[in-house]
């Protein structure tokens, strides 16, 4: 998949991320990360998120995330949905075939 | 009291109670219901108004929870519906206009400040890179002089008088930043009023030409600026967009001049102008105000020119406006604007 326009998903609320994704053609992934738990987890909520890039074969984004303490979970959901509004895809694997 | 209990609901802006309601409920909060809100989102607990929000452009504004909810995170559950409803619009790039002691609410909400007028106001956005990126692009594309000067113009459409005013202001300093209102308020719009100055300007090497975008008098550095009534608020709005341009814009260039033309007409850019002067030389930049151009006893502007639009005459503009500008006016692409200016009738 391709981002072809600025994609959001999520909300600003405790437990949750705001995942804003924007096309970053040919300048590979580029995340700017705000986190209430910035210091004890930082590090892991970008891996997650380059994860989940990584496995919808995204390799150009620039990637705004707003984190209130999500979960792995959480976090992946958020950037599933964000990328589908992108990439005006239609990868839904939650829904029954 | 739980947080989920909270009804959700957008407020009928057309509707006579509901906007009387949203009204009283900022009023208590020493805000007011700005005119040029379009979308509004409140949160009730039963039958009491408990928060509110609203959007204007890309320009969140009309924010506030009542005293009795605070710190339940209902100011998050607004600003993410607003962003959300902001984003189905397809306007991302977004901006909030808030008092500065609720700043630290929205740097929590993935806000940054762009401007603060301490203790009035403080303009922030929903990225860190925004003006940053502004910046470098103009510094990209433009020369840099240290004996640099600006004009900030509308060009509504492009005139003599403005003509005259560039060519004054270029004659006076190494290199000329022309900015362009971007803002999409006037009867002209902007790419074609930025391409008119752009056709009058060739005989001037030493003018750079720029598009104001969102921080140059626009809806979110000035927003009363739009709404063309004055108030008090003129001065507060105007004083930011000046702390906008000389934290980040003036340095960035060089600039250390500003020329601007006389204004006897709007009394809104008649205090922006009071306002430059007063702010302006305490960050070492030099104000001039240049009389404008007359013809035949009357000073030559846009709103003239406008007016003869209006009344059909077409032709008459000849005589303020340059040849470039005349061509635009009967070629067929005017056609839409000169329609709707003829059906309009106000001074934008």
């Amino acid at each position: 998949m391709r981002i072809q326009q600025v994609g959001i998903a999520g909300t600003l609320e405790s437990s949750d991320i705001t995942i804003h994704i924007e096309p970053n053609e040919g300048k590979g992934i580029d995340i700017e990360l705000k986190s209430t738990v910035e210091n004890q987890f930082g590090r892991q909520i970008r891996s997650v998120i380059q994860e989940t890039l990584l496995e919808l074969g995204i390799t150009d984004a620039y990637v705004r995330a707003n984190d209130k303490g999500a979960l792995d979970c959480t976090i992946r959901a958020r950037m599933v949905t964000a990328v589908n509004r992108a990439a005006l895809g239609s990868y839904s694997p939650w829904e029954v075939k | 009291m739980w947080y989920t209990s909270f009804r959700e609901q957008v407020v009928n802006l057309q509707s006579g109670i509901e906007r009387k309601q949203l009204q009283a409920f900022l009023e208590r909060q020493s805000l007011s219901l700005d005119g040029d809100v379009e979308y509004a989102v409140a949160l009730w607990d039963g039958e009491k108004l408990a928060a509110t929000g609203s959007l204007s452009g890309s320009v969140l504004k009309c924010i506030a929870v009542d005293e009795e909810f605070k710190y339940l995170g209902l100011s998050a559950k607004i600003v993410t519906h607003l962003v959300q409803e902001a984003y189905l619009k397809g306007r991302t790039h977004l901006f909030i206009y808030t008092k500065p002691e609720n700043k630290t609410i929205f740097t929590e909400l993935g806000f940054y400040v762009i401007a603060e007028i301490p203790s009035k106001v403080v303009l922030m956005e929903n990225t860190s890179k925004g003006i940053k990126n502004y910046i470098n692009e103009m510094k990209s594309e433009s020369a840099i002089s240290a004996d640099a000067a600006a004009v900030i113009v509308n060009c509504n459409p492009f005139t003599l008088g403005h003509r005259y005013l560039l060519e004054y202001a270029a004659a006076r300093c190494r290199l000329l930043h022309v900015f362009v209102v971007w803002e999409e308020q006037s009867s002209f719009p902007a790419e074609i009023r930025y391409k008119l100055v752009q056709q009058g300007v060739q005989h001037l090497d030493n003018v750079m030409l720029h598009k104001g975008k969102d921080y140059i008098i626009s809806k979110a550095t000035f927003p009363s600026y739009f709404i063309k009534e004055y108030q008090e608020l003129v001065k507060t709005h105007a004083r930011l967009d000046l702390e906008i341009f000389t934290q980040h814009i003036a340095p960035a260039l060089g600039i250390k001049k500003r020329f601007v033309g006389e204004e006897p007409y709007c009394k809104v850019t008649a205090a922006y102008n009071a306002a430059m002067q007063e702010v302006l030389p305490k960050h070492g930049i030099e104000v001039q105000v240049v009389p404008r151009m007359s013809l035949e006893g009357s000073p030559i502007s846009a709103s003239r020119v406008r007016e003869l639009i209006r009344a059909g005459d077409i032709h008459k503009t000849k005589e303020l406006v340059p040849e470039t500008t005349y061509q635009f006016l009967i070629s067929p692409e005017a056609e839409e604007i000169i329609k709707h200016i003829q059906s309009m009738n106000k001074r934008h």
